[in-house]
This record gives structure tokens, C-alpha cells and sequence, in this order.
């Protein structure tokens, strides 16, 4: 599962990042393995989605939450 | 004896992630009022400033953030720039801003600058929130394991600045020990030689780079291509390695030296965003406070701003009647004092404007607006970054096309750069305010009053042709370039008035200072041509009205002057001027004297209520302290005898200025974004032939 699938305001953790080019500013940014995920909000129309990210929130569009692999399921 | 060979000032550049608090850190240190708000990209261009700590000079860079040496936008180029002494002096240390809060991220960055070889320290800021959050760090022991001293602050509330200034009076900034381990050693050093560059790193990052750097020189690229290839060094998986492995060894590093808390922001911050960011009262929300905006600039400015028409009048019957009466005096009074009124007074408005803005900003919504606006936004070909330059647009044009620096998508930014300008900004305030006072009855309809109705269309023009011209932009320019939204939500913060009161009235005196100079060389360039004309024109007409007095009853003489007096204009060289164009503005219903404002206005648009003052009242027996809007308004058209303003004139003018680019500094601003003059000419025409066709379009309508 990637981060465009979790439920709302549940926490999960993420496995990993696909290779892109917008890899290593996810990694600069926070977005690594091991860090805690939870999805906050929505944008209306399949726009961004709101992160909470080891207590920082993140807000991604969903081509770039797809990037985020989730542990586990 | 120590060998002095310091500078005489020693230069300091500031440097951290977004948000963390560089520019709070700098205004603390300098005295000075860089711009603070809570929102990443804040800081979009270097600045300076200058103090002293005893007898030491320093002088201090603000850099605007970055996650990492490796810079994704234009803002984050200028800081990878400015650390490499790249298009200036390389500073002689770096301080490196940390959140406190978020160590293990900052020390990315952090590290990155510790390996560039330059003498730096540690600042980590923010420690009020770590405190709150129950995190605690062991500053002696990140300084043993770092090699580089650390200062913990509050920039916010001023606590930890005296540890920063004796660090810097002291010169404690160190050469930390290098802190990733680099491999391909004979590369770097080839590549570090070819470069002239100080450590092994700065040849990695070169390499690294080399793809987006916009700085290399076509040769210089290909060796650095070459050279990699040869060697096996694939750039981004050494990007990933880097990164990879400069993360593990911050987080052994940090496992040791801080004993962490919760780490989580407060529940109140969630709760707020539930409303904020929410698929629908998230839009409500902004909407209101659009709408609240609005509301503030038309009804809460309008008593200080009848307050204030009435000085100015006073003021300019004053004159008119204690100076000698002349052309002099008309000058003073019904052009420069006039003109200048009619800028001040829109100081309540333009203050209040501001101030609306410096509050989101300072608050943190801004981010969230990003958030909800960027799916509205992507099918105009705009990113929900440009929501900040567009809005920021409603105020000034200017700052709002700095702010597209934070845009890293190259399209989406030349997009955003070049619809800004249609924003309604305050500079058409002026025009819109006197122009709806002429032409639309203060009276309510359906509980709305009408005036109020007609400036909010005025603003819904301006936002329309922003979408329409970023829509049409769209299809124009081509890019290959992948568009990504990745953008941190800064927690929420309590606005500081202070600082907000202080940005109000700061703005308004630029605006009214810079409108008062432009006004006051206009006023007088426009006076001198409308006094003199062609050798032996003027004189004719003279000497014509002198034999003509005399013959005339006493009682025809007062009609006989006035009649005299616009002749004189038309003679002169302004009156030439007018007429040449008067042609060209006939169809969109103005008069050759509009046209001179249309034309003055190319310099700045606030200047059309002082132009149309001073045309308008040269050599005419005006009437003493009428307001603006009461001159205007009694002015009729010399051959038919029909008002001049009426409503077709009106509606067609507000829509001209509403279209049009008449700033010269938002041209000059866009050829320095833009890097050429290309796009400020293209805009500059684009705007004024839709402009034209738009107020041609209004005025056929209407009349
Ligand atoms: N609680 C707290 N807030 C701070 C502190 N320092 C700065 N802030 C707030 O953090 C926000 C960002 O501050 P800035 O100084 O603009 O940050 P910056 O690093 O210059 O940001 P950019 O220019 O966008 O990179 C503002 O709202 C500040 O009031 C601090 O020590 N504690
Ligand atoms: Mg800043």
C-alpha cells in the first residue's frame, strides 16, 4: 500500500520511498523509512492530501503520496 | 602578537530550512525589519545589515531556506549561491539556524554546510517549542560529537541572542571535522582541482549538480559529465547515498546527546485545521475572510478617509488664498497639495490591506490556503504556490512577484510572474474609489450598497483575467518540467501585533512616499507644458484676449478668461499631446485631458486622480476647497457642454486601469525575475491591448 490509502487519522509507518526524482527531497523533508504517517485531511477533487509526519504535517499531491510505500498491509 | 589580517567587517551568512526562524534571528541581531511570517518561502532574496558588538563590525546575510544544498528553487538557488561565494564575496562563516524541534532534519542541512569547510556554528532555535514538547537537548554533548559550537534561542521572544553576539564577538566559529564520508577520492580531488575548490565535498556537490546548474559554462559541464562517467559516479544514486547516510549518522549522533518527548504539536493545532482545512468550511473560511478584506478596505476606512479629504482640501483652499494668486499658487493647490490628498487618503485602506495580510501570513493559514487552493489552481496552469503571490498581488504587485521565487516549477512560475499584475492592487484603490464616487449612486439596493457592489466587480474583474490570462498562458508556453506540491504546514502561531501594526504603517509611508515623489515630478512636468506652448501660439492667443478684454463689459470678462484659458491649454504643449492622441481614446469615451492621465499613468497609476487635478484645474477660476471628486464632477465637455465623467467614461476608464500595466516598477521587477526583457515588454503589450479592448468593449456597452 502507498500513502494514498490510509484511512484518516489512523497511524501507520512508512517502509519506504520509490525511486523518482523527488526521492531525496521527500528524505529532506522528513519522509523516510521508519517515520510514523498519518493522513489528516483530503483536498476536495483528488487534491493534495495533509500528512502528519513525525510531527511535522506535509501536504503532497497524490501523485507524490503515491510515493510512499506503508509498512505491514 | 596576533597578526591581524581580518577583515575590517566580518561577513556572516545565515542559513537553515524554511520556516526555523533565520530572518527573526537576523532582525534581532541587526535591529533591522526583514520580513517575518510563518510560512516556508517567507524569505525569497539575500539580504543584509550591518551592526557592531563592541568595536567589532559584522555584517550579516539572510538567506531564504532550504532543505539541503541541493536546490530545488529559485530561492533555494540564491543560498547554495551565496555559501559557495558564487556572484559575490564568499561570507567568512556561517551561521546555521536548527529547529529545535525538528533536529534530525535541520542537522541534514546542518552537516551539509559543515562539510563545505567553512567556519561555522550552530544555532537551535526554537527551543521555547522543544521545552514545551519536552524534548531536551544536550547542547555540550552535540558540541563534543560536532565539533562546532551550539547556541540554544527563542528569537521569538528574544532569549539565547547574547550567547549568539558573544559567539560572534568572540569569533568561536570552528572547521567542523568532516562529517560524511565521501568515496571516490581521486575524482574529487581531480574534479576539486579543476574547480579550485576548497574540500572534497564541494567538488561532490559540483558533480552532483552539474545537470541543474544554470551557472556552468557548456565545456565545464561536459568535462564534469566525463569525468563522471568514467569514474562510475552516478549522481543521484549518490545523492540518495549521501542523504541515506547522512541521516543514520545524525540519528546515532542525536540518540545520544537529546532525551526526547511526545515531539508532537498540540492537539489545538489539529482541531483548528479540522475547521481550516476542511473540504468545505475550509473554502467557507477563506471566502469570509476574503470577504472580510473587502468589507474592511470599502466601509471600516471610509471615516478616516472623509477625514482626511477634508484636510486636504482645507489645506489647498488655504493656499490658494494666503499665496499671491498666479499660476504658482495653482500648482501648489490644486496640483501638488491636491494631488498628494488623493494618495494619503487611501493610507486607511492601504494600511488596513496589509495589515490583513501580514496577519494570515503571520499566523500560518497561508500554508493551508496553499493546501485547498492547489487543486482549483492546477487547471489555470498555476501551482497552489501562486495562491501567495496572488493574494500578496491585492496589496502591491511587487512583493507578489518576489514571492514566486518559492514556485520551483520554471512554467508555473513565468505564469504566475506574468498574471500577478491583474490582481486588483492597492495602487488602483485611488482610481476605482473616485471613479465610483462619480458614476455609481451611494444608494443600497436589495440591502447592498451599490458602490460597495461596483468596487467588489472592480476586484472580481481583476481576479478573472488573472485565471483567464493564466488559462490562455496554459497553452502558449511549453515545459517538459514535472509540476510537484511538497510543502511543509507550519504549525499555527499567535500573530504579533506589534509586528503587524509596524508593517501597516511602514507600507503606507513607502506607498505615500514613493506616490508623492512620482506625483510631485509629474505635477510639475505637467504644469511647465500646460503653461507654455510653441513659440508665438500662446502669445497670439494672449495678446488676442488682451484686445478682447477690452472691449467687453466687466460682466462678460469672467467668461471671457475662462473661455481664453482652455484655449491656451489646447495650444499648449500638453494640449498638443493630448490632441495628437485624442484620437486613438475617443472610441473608449475619454477627452483628450483623460488621455494625458492615461498617459502619466504609465508611470504609476495612483497618479491619474493628481493629473486629472492638475489638467483640470490649470488656468481655471476653480471654486476653493472642493474635494477632488466635487471638481471632477463639474467638469463638462468643451464642445457639447455634456459631463465629462459620466457613467459609460467611468465604467470604461476603471476597467482600463483595472487591465492595464501601469507600473514601472512592476516592469522593472519582472525583467529582473525573469532575467530578460522578453516577457515584462510581451506583458506590458498583452495587458494594454486587453486593456484597451476592454474598455472599449465597456464603454460601447454603456453608453
Ligand atoms: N515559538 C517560536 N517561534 C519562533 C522562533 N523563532 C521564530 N519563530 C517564528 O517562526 C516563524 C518563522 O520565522 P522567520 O524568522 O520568518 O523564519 P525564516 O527562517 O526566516 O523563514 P523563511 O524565510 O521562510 O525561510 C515566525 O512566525 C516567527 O515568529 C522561536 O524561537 N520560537
Ligand atoms: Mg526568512
Amino acid at each position: 500500500m502507498t500513502a494514498t490509502g490510509l484511512k484518516i487519522n489512523q497511524t501507520y509507518e512508512i517502509e519506504g520511498i520509490s525511486a523518482s526524482p523527488l526521492m531525496v527531497r521527500m528524505m529532506e523533508m522528513g519522509v523516510m523509512p521508519g517515520k510514523s504517517i498519518s493522513l489528516l485531511q483530503k483536498a476536495p477533487f483528488k487534491g493534495p492530501m495533509a500528512f502528519l509526519i513525525e510531527g511535522n504535517i506535509l501536504a503532497l499531491r497524490i501523485e507524490e503520496a503515491d510515493l510512499i510505500q506503508i509498512k505491514g498491509s | 602578537m596576533e597578526v591581524s589580517e581580518k577583515k575590517a567587517v566580518k561577513s556572516i551568512a545565515i542559513i537553515g530550512n524554511p520556516n526555523v526562524g533565520k530572518s527573526s534571528i537576523f532582525n534581532q541581531l541587526t535591529g533591522l525589519n526583514q520580513k517575518i511570517g510563518n510560512y516556508p518561502g517567507m524569505t525569497v532574496d539575500k539580504m543584509m545589515g550591518y551592526f557592531q558588538i563592541g568595536n567589532k563590525s559584522f555584517e550579516l546575510i539572510d538567506l531564504p531556506g532550504t532543505y539541503s544544498l541541493y536546490p530545488k528553487s529559485e530561492d533555494e538557488i540564491i543560498a547554495q549561491k551565496v555559501l559557495n561565494g558564487l556572484g559575490m564575496e564568499k561570507p567568512d562563516a556561517a551561521l546555521v539556524v536548527l529547529d529545535a524541534c525538528n533536529l534530525e532534519r535541520s542537522l541534514l542541512l546542518g552537516t551539509q554546510v559543515l562539510d563545505l569547510g567553512i567556519p561555522m556554528a550552530f544555532v537551535v532555535n526554537m527551543k521555547d517549542l522543544a521545552e514545551k514538547r519536552g524534548l531536551s537537548i544536550q547542547t555540550f554533548a552535540l558540541y563534543k560529537e560536532l565539533g562546532v559550537p551550539l547556541v540554544l534561542t527563542d528569537a521569538r521572544n528574544n532569549q539565547g541572542l547574547e550567547a549568539v553576539r558573544d559567539l560572534l564577538s568572540n569569533d568561536d566559529f570552528a572547521v567542523g571535522k568532516p562529517f560524511y564520508e565521501l568515496g571516490f577520492a581521486a575524482l574529487l580531488e581531480e574534479v576539486r582541482l579543476k574547480f579550485g575548490f576548497e574540500t572534497p565535498y564541494q567538488a561532490f556537490q559540483q558533480l552532483v549538480f552539474a545537470g541543474y546548474d544554470p551557472m556552468l559554462d557548456q565545456e565545464r559541464k561536459q568535462w564534469l559529465e566525463d569525468k563522471a562517467r568514467s569514474h562510475g559516479f552516478d549522481s543521484q544514486i549518490q545523492q540518495t547515498r549521501e542523504t541515506n547516510q547522512r541521516f543514520e549518522k545524525i540519528k546515532s549522533t542525536l540518540s545520544r546527546t537529546q532525551s526526547s518527548g511526545s515531539g508532537k504539536p498540540k492537539k489545538f493545532h489539529a482541531t483548528l485545521d479540522k475547521v481550516l482545512m476542511h473540504p468545505v468550511w475550509g473554502y467557507v473560511t477563506f471566502l469570509g475572510i476574503m470577504l472580510l478584506i473587502f468589507q474592511a478596505i470599502f466601509a471600516w476606512a471610509e471615516a478616516p478617509m472623509d477625514l482626511i479629504d477634508g484636510v486636504f482640501a482645507a489645506l489647498s483652499g488655504w493656499v490658494s488664498d494666503t499665496l499671491p494668486p498666479g499660476v504658482l499658487t495653482d500648482l501648489l493647490s490644486e496640483g501638488i497639495i491636491t494631488g498628494i490628498g488623493g494618495v494619503v487618503i487611501f493610507i486607511p485602506q492601504i494600511a488596513l490591506l496589509f495589515g490583513f495580510l501580514a496577519l494570515l501570513e503571520d499566523t500560518g493559514y497561508f500554508s493551508r490556503v496553499v493546501f485547498l487552493m492547489d487543486r482549483l489552481m492546477r487547471p489555470f496552469g498555476l501551482h497552489g504556490k501562486s495562491i501567495v503571490p496572488l493574494i500578496s498581488g491585492m496589496a502591491c504587485a511587487i512583493p507578489g512577484i518576489m514571492a514566486t521565487r518559492n514556485i520551483s516549477n520554471t512554467k508555473e512560475r513565468l505564469i504566475t510572474i506574468l498574471v500577478t499584475p491583474w490582481m486588483s492592487c492597492s495602487a488602483r484603490l485611488p482610481v476605482y474609489i473616485i471613479l465610483i464616487g462619480l458614476t455609481v449612486p451611494d444608494e443600497a439596493w436589495l440591502g447592498i450598497n451599490l458602490q460597495a457592489l461596483a468596487l467588489l466587480v472592480m476586484y472580481l474583474i481583476g481576479a478573472a483575467f488573472t485565471l483567464l490570462g493564466a488559462f490562455a498562458l496554459k497553452f502558449v508556453l511549453k515545459s517538459q518540467e514535472k509540476s510537484f506540491l511538497m510543502t511543509e504546514l507550519p504549525i499555527y502561531r499567535m500573530p504579533r501585533w506589534q509586528t503587524v501594526l509596524l508593517t501597516m504603517f511602514n507600507k503606507s509611508k513607502i506607498f505615500v512616499l514613493e506616490a508623492g515623489k512620482v506625483i510631485l515630478a509629474i505635477s510639475i512636468v505637467l504644469w511647465v507644458l500646460a503653461s507654455y506652448g510653441p513659440s508665438g501660439e500662446m502669445e497670439a492667443i494672449e495678446a488676442e484676449e488682451k484686445a478682447m478684454l477690452e472691449n467687453v463689459v466687466e460682466e462678460q470678462k469672467f467668461e471671457l478668461t475662462n473661455e481664453f484659458a482652455s484655449r491656451k491649454l489646447e495650444a499648449s504643449y500638453i494640449g498638443i499631446l493630448g490632441k495628437a492622441i485624442e484620437p486613438a481614446i475617443r472610441p473608449l469615451g475619454y477627452d483628450w485631458k483623460i488621455g494625458i492621465a492615461l498617459l502619466t499613468s504609465f508611470a504609476a497609476r495612483e497618479v491619474f486622480v493628481a493629473t486629472v487635478a492638475t489638467i483640470y484645474s490649470v488656468g481655471e477660476n476653480v471654486e476653493d476647497e472642493l474635494t477632488i471628486r466635487e471638481k471632477l464632477n463639474k467638469q463638462v465637455h468643451a464642445d457639447t457642454g455634456e459631463k465629462v465623467f459620466t457613467r459609460a467614461t467611468g465604467f470604461s476608464l476603471m476597467v482600463f486601469y483595472a487591465l492595464a500595466m501601469q507600473c514601472m516598477s512592476t516592469v522593472a521587477v519582472v525583467y529582473r525575475e525573469t532575467k530578460s526583457w522578453k516577457w515584462p515588454v510581451l506583458q506590458t503589450i498583452g495587458m494594454t491591448i486587453v486593456a484597451y479592448l476592454g474598455a472599449l468593449i465597456t464603454y460601447q456597452i454603456w453608453s
